[in-house]
């Protein structure tokens, strides 16, 4: 196999922690990562939209995707901060924060590292995934940020909601899942997890 | 010129991009003043507006041929046959000739759009018109008349995005105004390198802080003209937005068979750039149900002793900081009979309940109300003047109406100067900081140790005057305990006053808005953001959509209102959280 076709279908990631899971997003979508600093928040909105920040001089929502996956908001630490990313709301590119509880690394993939997500087991739904990119025997959620950052997706959760009904019972439900299973199918059902 | 654009001259990309920009600015101006000049034209004929009507067809044929547009020139050609046979009273100015001639101008402006995008030809619905133009041009006496018939606007197979890039997001700029800008900029730069050295060398020369402050002052100055500057450069006069509602109001009369006409004054009156695109919509709406529910047919208007034609006023004023825009029409008024029937019936008022005639016109700012018997092109479709309201108040402006039942109806819209600064108050709650205008704020005072609770909503005694106030912690649902001492913040409201308890009051100061973006765009009680003092954000609060919660939670829990309006109902049965009540 060629070495120069290899390096041509190969990507950067940028890898970050959230609630102890590993998540990576394409280098190429963000613009910057800053230090935590104190959040304005906006009433009205989902848990999982923290509020906004100023980054010089602009405002920018920021958002705790760990609350949009179903899982208790974590306490700031010195390794929090925030990744800026250029995504397109409504025909708009526009900078958001994501809240991480660290960023761990800049991975390079080939397309035969990634696999595909198991239909069932992952802590996101499926359709917000990209793949998971294999790296040192773990896996690591590549993350599809124009599914999970759309103006829908973010409006849609609200906090303390009961388990979405509205969706249709799937693939899992016959499996005796275990307790990360548990999680899969209504990303949604999120709040104080 | 089948089927070709005329292609930039060879070697002159950037200049030809120049070259039609310049001759797209020109032909919107031109087709404008046609427009006007018919609609002028037609309420009176006159010789002297027929020559301005041909002076500008040729000079858009001239500036259209230049750049070798034939199709555009031929199309122009025809048109000005037709002036020319009214000019020389071959044919009467009246109705079906200035229709046709309207026409002709919408055609010409698709293809003036076209042909600067590159096509430059004529489609089937173009070829129609014109030959009946050519047909006018060549009628040797008073005879006839085109036949009637809305005419077919054809689209030409355009890229879409010329057609949006239409309304362009560019402004005009006076030169003298730029290089005074240019000007302040290089005297606060040396002002800033003065300010630097002085810093850098303060403390060897042991400078005092009044000789650090004077330094500060001096930038201080400049900055704010330099400021001022730039915020002229947004301000556009309302002329133009108002004119296009000339033909609007002549096009939608027609189609319902009225005769109405707008007369428009204050068109000088300048207003900040984003104002006046965020009016555009609110206005039309407002145009529409004056012709719709305001002005009555021909015959009923003679029945009641007026003239057929009725008369639509915009007006522009300035006022105290503000600017007004006003809409009078001289029709039938509201009819509070039905408004208040309907009221009953959506439930938003008690059949006992006894209401002024004021508090009646002020129903039709109430979601979801309208009283239009059939659902018409022009109106009643339920989305009405509450849709108004909420765009008008998003810019922190206000809708009132004012009416009398047969003579006409006046709708005043006060609408901020700019978007873009404003002098807010702003206050702290937990850790966060509201802002509010400045002159929303009547005064402050600290709240009495009776009203320490941490309920939504309280009242206390304001000089022997009820003082309803929002207790802005709970409402945001921010958590936390109140301070030993709570502060109160009295604003004006349309109905009278309204106060905010907070735990601090931080003082006023001069904050430029930040629009919040898309995503917080329906965030409820917040219009805006700035930036304070100390880099956080601070929101802006848009208090009518909260007092307007605050009653409605209010009659949420009251006995007497009937539970069959749709939008309470809905917002009873679910979680009562902020955000529910709002939507």
């Amino acid at each position: 196999m060629s070495d120069s076709i290899e390096k041509a279908t190969r990507t950067n990631y940028l890898s970050f922690m959230l609630a102890g899971e590993e998540y990576g997003v394409g280098i190429l979508r963000v613009r910057e990562i800053i230090e935590h600093r104190p959040i304005t928040r906006v009433p009205g909105m989902p848990a999982a939209v923290q509020g906004v920040i100023n980054l010089r001089g602009s405002v920018v929502p920021v958002v705790d995707l760990a609350v949009k996956f179903g899982l208790p908001p974590r306490p700031i630490t010195r390794w929090t901060c925030f990744v800026i990313v250029e995504v397109n709301l409504d025909g708009k590119q526009t900078a958001i924060g994501l809240l991480t509880d660290s960023v761990s690394e800049v991975l390079e993939l080939g397309s035969d590292d990634i696999e595909t997500p198991p239909a069932f087991g992952t802590r996101v739904r499926l359709d917000f995934l990209l793949g998971m990119g294999r790296h040192d025997s773990k896996f690591i959620m590549l993350l599809d940020l124009d599914r999970l950052l759309s103006v829908e997706e973010l409006l849609s959760l609200t906090t303390a909601a009961p388990p979405d009904v509205s969706e249709p019972t799937s693939a899992p439900e016959p499996v005796p899942a275990p307790a990360a299973a548990s999680e899969a199918t209504p990303g949604e059902a999120s709040g104080n997890g | 010129m089948s089927g070709g654009g005329s292609g930039p001259p060879p070697g002159l990309g950037a200049e030809w991009q120049q070259v039609l920009a310049i001759f797209a600015d020109e032909a919107e101006d031109l087709l404008s003043s046609m427009e006007e000049t018919l609609i002028a034209l037609e309420a009176r004929p006159d010789e002297e507006r027929l020559r301005a009507l041909f002076r500008q067809a040729h000079t858009l044929k001239g500036s259209g041929s230049s750049l070798g547009f034939q199709a555009l020139t031929d199309y122009v050609h025809g048109a000005e046959d037709v002036i020319q046979a009214l000019l020389d009273q071959r044919l009467a100015v009246g109705e079906p000739w200035t229709s046709l001639l309207l026409g002709s101008v919408d055609h010409l402006r698709e293809l003036s759009r076209a042909a600067v995008a590159g096509v430059d030809q004529l489609g089937p619905a173009h070829q129609a018109h014109l030959a009946r133009l050519r047909e006018g041009g060549a009628t040797g006496g008073p005879s006839t008349p085109p036949p009637p018939g809305v005419l077919p606007v054809e689209d030409l197979p355009l890229p879409v995005e010329t057609r949006a890039a239409a309304r362009g997001r560019s402004l005009r700029m006076d030169v003298e105004r730029l290089d005074r800008i240019v000007t302040l900029t290089a005297e606060l730069s040396i002002a800033r390198g003065r300010m630097t050295q002085f810093l850098m060398e303060a403390e060897a020369s042991s400078a005092s802080w009044d000789e650090a402050l004077t330094q500060q002052r001096e930038m201080d100055s400049l900055f704010h003209a330099l400021q001022e500057e730039v915020m002229q450069v947004r301000m556009v006069p309302v002329g133009p937005l108002f004119r296009q509602h000339l033909r609007t109001v002549r096009d939608l009369a027609r189609d319902q068979g009225k005769q109405a006409l707008l007369e428009l004054a204050g068109e000088d009156v300048t207003l900040d750039t984003a104002v006046l695109e965020a009016l555009r919509d609110p206005l039309l709406h407002l145009l529409r149900n004056a012709l719709d529910h305001g002005i009555e047919a021909p015959e009923e208007r003679r029945a009641a002793g007026k003239e057929a034609c009725g008369r639509l006023r915009l007006r522009a004023v300035h006022d105290a900081g503000s600017v007004v825009v006003e809409l009078s029409d001289d029709g039938r008024g509201m009819q509070r009979e039905r408004i208040k029937e309907r009221a009953r019936e959506l439930g938003l008022v008690s059949p006992s309940e006894r209401l002024r005639d004021e508090e009646v016109d002020r129903l039709i700012f109430e979601p979801g109300f309208s009283t239009a018997r059939t659902v018409t092109e022009l109106s009643g479709r339920g989305v009405g003047m509450d849709v108004v309201r909420r765009d008008i108040e998003a810019m922190r402006g206000t809708v009132a109406v004012r009416s009398q039942e047969g003579r006409g109806t006046t709708m005043t819209l006060r609408l901020p100067l700019t978007l873009a600064v404003i002098q807010g108050f702003a206050m702290g709650v937990s850790d966060q900081v509201y802002v509010v205008p400045i002159e929303l704020v009547q005064e402050c005072l600290e709240l009495p140790v009776s009203q320490r609770t941490s309920e939504e909503a309280g009242m206390l005694s304001l000089r022997g005057q009820p003082l309803p106030y929002l207790r802005l912690r709970t409402i945001f649902g921010l958590g936390g305990t109140a301070p030993a001492r709570e502060n109160v913040v009295v604003l004006r409201h349309p109905d009278g006053i309204v106060g905010l308890a907070v735990d601090h009051l931080q003082g006023d100061g001069q904050r430029v808005i930040r629009p919040l973006g898309r995503l917080f765009q329906d965030a409820p009680g917040i219009s805006g953001s700035t930036i304070l003092g100390d880099g956080r954000v601070g929101l802006i609060l848009d208090t009518p959509s909260l007092v307007r919660r605050a009653i409605r939670r209010a009659a949420e829990r009251s006995d007497y209102q009937p539970g069959e309006a749709a939008h309470l109902s809905d917002a009873a049965t679910r979680a009562p959280t902020f955000r529910d009540t709002e939507q």
